[in-house]
């Protein structure tokens, strides 16, 4: 078993390079990732931020080659995990990473998991087929396994049915399953999205105990700027299929860059605001993907843009802080006051 | 019908004359084979003239079909709905269409409410042919206009060729093509992205200015419904927790299921990090509707539960020192 010995050290666990996706659609070729270069260390989480369509999903799903096959036409960058590249293994090679090395947890745990099979069957399964332990075996530690992301009574919930557990109960599973291997990146994508706030907050707080415990790298994959708030140590916005914005959590709200950080931090309904408070909505809509229009892509909407944002592409450069990314012409460069921050 | 006449007057019903909606003793059961799942039970609040009611708690709470037995969608199981005084819970098929009129709802999935094969024209107007009232072009126009729809361009186009936010403002235009008095809106935006969210919201309080529309407001994210509510009201597990100014009841909830809700809202300040957990988290799930605990409903994931809590039911009490008047709750040790 080839595990953890990157774990302990500071290397980047995940290192995407200019990574790109076009995939097949009726309507043309799909621009849905572009240009996407990230980093992400051992037992640090990465927040991916955006809206529907905006690219997070696909790109996550790349990262485990689970796009089918016939819907990408094109896969251009390099995914090196641990330092090995994986974007170029065989299905063969990659079947062998899927489990010890990347696990993913899926929005909708009503799907995610087999109807007609157990619970005990479903979370044991990877432990037999990675790990080679005996049927008796893979039963004790799923039962472990169960404990750890607190489903009470394991012992006897490990033999019912998806159906006969709860939305809450049954993405714990799902996280259960993802653990079986100890994987050292884990990839959530919307993990919550599809749960009552109560529960999503018990979900997000097993989720950041479990990374923090077992030194694991989380991709946390999200179109609710308030879940990653507070949990992740770096934040990704992302939209039209490109990395707008990266920055350390801390300093992400505090100054911003881009003018749709901003503008997507400022659309959302604070708890604090008085009732009746006028939104600033963002004009517009999310542009469509295929056949992109040069420049950048949120200019059509964007209170900023100069003629110059409807012709160029900006590229990627380093703010004035440390660690802070931004493809912005003009950025945001008046610091945000802190009295925004609610 | 139960004889709700010989059940004493819920407290937090207002003795105000400008009272639209009335929901009294309400409750809706469902038949799930053989069982009886009481889904809304014994639910009584008010709105009064130009006010948004918030409803929220977690899914399964019933407050959905607090929505929708307003509208007789279906009729309640007992108690009674009255809108601007009249009983819709006792009326006869013709006089409730006509009431009804008066009252309408959009819902969470734009796309699936909107007839796919029908132009946005027909959908909009709909209500007014229904009717045979006059000048419906000129009332199409209008509030195809006042949702930031341009007539010229979308009225002949077809429900696949919006996107989300865009039928949500078709579904906006339906609405209110018939002037309604109270518009119910059932988790508007919760299927819409953050960026169009807002607009929607801030269209629904444009709206609401300009037809003198009451609401009330159905949804789970509480930060949404303090946006827009002028009231709310907090549901558990079909019962009613807790009512009153919604910035009253964000500041000092007095139920401790309120406050567990208002403590899982993600924090938006990266430097809260570590001071979340001050207030007690939510422990378990809800409990089965078919078989509710005892006593307070809450009981079984409350903090601050005693015995008392398993044996005598809450009623609805005023809080003592709320910043507002009118703020119940349904608790025997509140906040």
């Amino acid at each position: 078993m080839r595990q953890s010995e990157h774990k302990e050290s500071n290397a980047s666990l995940l290192q995407v390079s200019n990574l790109s996706i076009r995939l097949n659609s009726a309507a043309g070729l799909v621009h849905a990732v572009e240009d996407v270069s990230f980093t992400l260390k051992a037992g640090q989480t990465l927040g991916i931020v955006g809206e529907s369509g905006s690219g997070k999903s696909v790109m996550a799903r790349s990262l485990m080659n689970l796009l089918p096959r016939r819907a990408v036409a094109q896969r251009k960058g390099s995914v090196l995990l641990s330092g090995r590249e994986i974007s170029t293994l065989s299905e063969r090679e990659l079947q062998r990473l899927r489990g010890p090395d990347i696990a993913m947890i899926f929005q909708d745990p009503m799907t995610a998991l087999n109807p007609v099979l157990t619970i005990c069957v479903q979370v044991s399964e990877p432990l037999q087929q990675h790990l080679g332990m005996s049927k008796q075996a893979a039963r004790a530690r799923a039962i472990e396994l169960l404990d750890a992301v607190g489903i009470p009574d394991a012992v006897n919930r490990i033999d019912q049915y998806p159906h006969q557990l709860s939305g809450g109960m049954r993405q714990r599973v799902v996280i259960a399953i993802a653990l079986t291997c100890n994987p050292s990146l884990l990839i959530a994508d919307e993990p919550t999205t599809a749960l009552d706030v109560t529960v999503q907050r018990q979900i997000l707080d097993l989720l950041t105990g479990l990374q923090k415990e077992r030194h694991m790298g989380m991709l946390l994959i999200t179109h609710d700027l308030g879940v990653v708030a507070s949990r992740a140590d770096f934040i990704a916005v992302m939209y039209a299929g490109r990395l707008v914005e990266v920055a350390p959590a801390n300093t992400i709200f505090k100054s911003m860059q881009h003018p749709y950080t901003e503008a997507l931090f400022n659309s959302i309904p604070r708890i604090n605001d008085a009732s009746h408070t006028r939104l600033q909505a963002i004009p517009g809509r999310p542009p469509q993907l295929h056949n992109p229009a040069p420049g950048c892509a949120f200019a059509p909407r964007c209170p900023y843009a100069q003629q110059r944002c409807h012709r160029e592409t900006p590229p990627v450069v380093q703010a004035e802080q440390a660690e802070h990314l931004h493809a912005c012409f003009y950025p945001v460069s008046a610091p945000v006051a802190l009295g925004g921050v609610r | 019908m139960t004889n709700t006449s010989e059940q004493a007057t819920p407290l937090q019903l207002r003795n105000r004359d400008d009272i639209v909606l009335r929901l009294e003793h309400l409750v809706v059961n469902f038949k799930v084979g053989k069982q009886t799942v009481q889904a809304v039970s014994d639910v009584s609040l008010d709105v009064a003239l130009g006010e948004t009611l918030g409803l929220v708690g977690e899914s399964g709470c019933g407050k959905s079909t607090v929505g929708r037995a307003i509208m007789q969608l279906p009729p309640p199981s007992a108690g009674r709905v009255l809108f601007k005084g009249q009983d819709l819970s006792n009326m006869s098929g013709e006089a409730l269409r006509q009431t009804r009129t008066g009252l309408q709802m959009i819902f969470q999935d734009p796309i699936s409410s909107l007839n796919p094969r029908r132009k946005v024209r027909d959908i909009v107007a709909e209500g007014l042919q229904i009717w045979r009232r006059p000048n419906q072009d000129a009332r199409v126009r209008e509030v195809m206009e006042a949702v930031g729809l341009d007539p010229d361009t979308v009225a002949d186009r077809r429900p696949h060729q919006f996107s989300g936010g865009q039928c949500q403002r078709i579904c906006i235009a339906r609405s209110l093509a018939l002037d309604p008095d109270v518009l119910i809106c059932d988790e508007p935006v919760s299927a819409l992205d953050v960026s169009v969210q807002a607009q929607i919201l801030n269209l629904l309080e444009d709206m609401k200015q300009r037809y003198q529309l009451t609401m009330v407001f159905v949804a789970h994210n509480l930060a949404v419904v303090k946006n827009v509510s002028d009231r709310v009201a907090v549901m558990y597990l079909g019962k009613l927790c807790e009512i009153g100014n919604a910035e009253a009841i964000y500041a000092r909830p007095a139920h401790p299921y309120t406050r567990a809700l208002l403590a899982s809202i993600p924090d938006m300040d990266p430097d809260a990090r570590g001071q979340q957990g001050k207030i007690p988290l939510l422990q378990g799930e809800l409990p089965s509707p078919a078989n509710p605990p005892s006593g307070c409903r809450f009981r079984t994931r409350c903090p601050n539960a005693q015995a008392r809590c398993a044996e005598v039911e809450p009623v609805m009490q005023a809080v003592a020192d709320s910043m507002t008047p009118d703020h119940f709750v349904a608790c025997h040790y509140p906040l």
